[in-house]
């Protein structure tokens, strides 16, 4: 990642006869800098994206003078809470070749157990929030072992369990949700400890954790495995069903906990409340640069890619601009961001400078 | 399992009809097709009165041709979400600027096939010449024609021409109902257009893109052709739409994304592309429409439908990966 300017001392001796000696011996000589001068994909897309965050936080300043300081970074981090829990999910399925189109259903199913089951008073937290976890991952399983056992494609399976929670939570409610948050989940939504608002300092330490898990750990090194060449993690002896499932299960979860999240921002839970987190959560792992078929991506830049997105949403509604035109601005953001990350440009910024 | 049809074919002398449609999955739609219209008839008595059947029609319409047009992008490997932003997009101009008469109607329906067309030549072009992946592309694409609708219409309302809303939704030569017959018309495309070289480079790029490329197909005019021809049929779909809802909504299409893929999955085309036909995506968004009235006839609360949807979609894939592969060691042997 460094000595990109250096050059090869091979240049020097390039002309002029008897030189041929000199040349060998240079090369035999000279340091090998093909592997130290090449940038990590990942890298880039990260720091892009995180710059264009930056830079529209900046840019923001001329639409209104409330924007572009500490109070937006502040609202963008709230607002974007609950699409980096759902987008570390989605971006688990996506990095192992899947999808995961359950998650509004997941989200809305959670969402109004907690606020019918634990309700205003929050009796029973202790072993409430625990279930609806284990009924939501419950359901990523279900998901999973379709997948790995039944051999049915991610894409369907999850539509299926989606469908299916979704109308299970209709009937559930009755068409109509009752209830709403706890003190606890109340205080984590809306209290601050010295200044700082929990939720920041909770999703700060999630997205470390979230890192940690995708990058560091052996589960996530052997996810991205997975993803990237499924036959070979058989070979490698990676008990790929197991891992597949956890990844469905990770995600069923995470949408979960999204639920719990909602139903304290909001003090209720409404049964569209996870509609428009799917094409979001795509959005923001697409975004961040990760493949749609599996096998690449970061969540640092998933991140990067869910931070651009509300960031984005909260200038153009400083600017005023009708919904619809909003809407449009946020599809060519996206496009324009997949146009940004294409093979060939990644490729240009990446190659090796000492090889021209 | 892209070579279904491959290894089926030559295997099959004495009941090769009925082996291959089994094997392409259509068989299986039609079959459970065939059982719930019966289910259905047992529970309510009026299934088999002409009003019940028209109603069918109109009411799979809009969800039958989406779905013919998702297949078209399916088959050559690819996802299509635009299709719920069309469809939006379409119902809303249908709304906004009713034009009557036979010659409004024709001419409202030049309008919805070329915006469906734009959309598909935009998507054509970013996945098949900048190489964008098809989900990350028609996201983009399905979002901007959502806001486009909302543009148009930002809340739900409007009226469709009388016409329009009148005569689609109508019975010609007193009992083929208009939506049927549409339908039908598509098929019959469908089936020359599957023989012609277009359609079969179409499932050749679907099942294995390098031999496509190889054997001098040209895989990114394929695909290409594919989006455009997809994009027209979802903006017949939304005509067919406005036709049956006689309004507009600028979120009408948000709830084709998921029934068309299902509609999809259900009539046995294959999601890694290659395998499958238009003709099981119409039986497959029948199958789906009728669903809901078969459980209503027997007294599920509709809340619940969701769950039977669910059910039978992955039922009918798992069912249809089955006789897949016992027609492929059949085949084999």
């Amino acid at each position: 990642m460094n000595d990109l300017t250096s050059k090869q001392p091979l240049s020097r001796s390039t002309h002029g006869a008897g030189s041929m000696m000199d040349n060998e011996k240079l090369i035999a000589e000279s340091p090998d800098l093909r592997t130290t001068a090449k940038i990590k994909r990942e890298t880039i897309t990260a720091v892009g994206v995180f710059g264009l965050t930056i830079l529209l936080i900046f840019l923001s300043r001329f639409v209104s003078p409330a924007l572009g300081g500490w109070d937006q970074v502040n609202t963008v981090l709230v607002l974007a809470c609950f699409l980096i829990v759902v987008s570390f999910g989605q971006g688990i399925v996506i990095l192992i070749g899947g999808l995961d189109l359950s998650i509004p259903a997941l989200i809305t199913l959670s969402g109004v157990l907690t606020a019918s089951w634990i309700g205003v008073s929050g009796d029973g937290s202790w072993y409430l929030f625990p279930l609806i976890m284990v009924i939501c991952g419950g359901i990523g399983a279900v998901s999973g072992i379709g997948i790995v056992v039944l051999n049915i494609p991610p894409f369907i399976m999850t539509m299926a369990t989606g469908i299916i929670v979704a109308s299970s939570a209709l009937g559930f409610t009755g068409g109509s949700p009752r209830g709403g948050a706890s003190p606890l989940l109340l205080g984590l939504m809306k209290g601050n400890v010295m200044g700082i608002p929990w939720i920041i300092l909770f999703i700060l330490f999630f997205c470390v954790v979230g890192v940690l898990i995708q990058s560091r750990t052996t589960f996530g090194r052997r996810l991205m495995a997975i993803g990237s060449n499924l036959n070979a993690a058989v070979l490698a002896g990676i008990p790929t069903g197991n891992y597949i499932i956890s990844a469905y299960i990770t995600s069923a979860m995470s949408a979960g906990f999204a639920g719990f999240m909602l139903v304290g921002y909001a003090n209720g839970a409404t049964l569209r409340m996870g509609d428009g987190y799917l094409l979001s959560s795509i959005a923001a792992v697409v975004v961040g640069g990760s493949s749609i078929l599996g096998g690449r991506g970061s969540f640092v830049s998933t991140i990067g890619g869910t931070l651009l997105l509300t960031t984005l949403g909260l200038v153009i509604s400083a600017l005023g601009v009708p919904q619809g035109w909003k809407t449009v601005i946020e599809g060519c953001t996206i496009l324009f961001a997949l146009l940004l990350l294409r093979e060939d440009l990644i490729s240009f910024f990446s190659r090796p400078k000492s090889r021209k | 399992m892209a070579q279904a049809p491959a290894s089926a074919e030559p295997s099959a002398p004495e009941n090769g009809l009925l082996r291959r449609l089994f094997s392409s999955g259509t068989g299986v739609i039609a079959l459970i097709y065939v059982v719930l219209y019966v289910l259905f008839a047992l529970w309510d008595h009026s299934a088999l009165t002409s009003g019940t059947v028209v109603n069918l029609a109109n009411n799979a319409a809009p969800l039958a041709i989406a779905a013919a047009g998702e297949t078209m992008v399916v088959l050559a490997r690819g996802f299509d979400l635009s299709v719920a932003g069309v469809i939006s997009l379409t119902n809303v101009i249908m709304a906004a600027y009713p034009m009557e008469g036979p010659d409004g109607a024709a001419i409202s329906l030049l309008i919805c096939l070329a915006v469906g067309g734009m959309v598909g030549l935009v998507n054509g072009y970013l996945v098949s010449v900048l190489k964008l992946q098809s989900i990350a592309a028609t996201l983009a694409t399905m979002i901007i024609c959502q806001g486009l609708a909302l543009v148009i219409l930002d809340a739900p309302g409007g009226t469709v021409s009388d016409f329009v809303a009148d005569q689609l939704t109508d019975v010609v030569i007193g009992v083929v109902p208009v939506a049927g017959l549409i339908i039908l018309v598509i098929v019959a495309v469908w089936l020359v257009f599957q023989r012609t070289a277009m359609g079969i480079a179409l499932y050749t790029v679907g099942s294995d893109e390098v031999s496509a490329q190889l054997s001098g197909i040209s895989v990114s005019s394929t695909r290409f052709i594919g989006f455009v021809s997809a994009g027209m049929l979802y903006g017949l779909a939304g005509f067919m739409l406005s036709a049956q809802t006689a309004t507009g909504n600028p979120n009408g299409g948000a709830s084709f994304l998921m029934l068309t893929f299902a509609a999809v999955a259900l009539g046995g085309t294959s999601l890694s592309g290659g395998r499958g036909s238009v003709v099981g995506s119409i039986l497959g968004a029948g199958t789906l429409m009728l669903l809901q009235k078969v459980l209503f006839a027997g007294g599920v609360s509709s809340f619940y439908t969701g769950i039977f949807q669910g059910t039978v979609l992955v039922i009918a894939v798992v069912f249809g990966g089955l006789i897949t592969r016992l027609s492929e060691r059949r085949g084999a042997r």
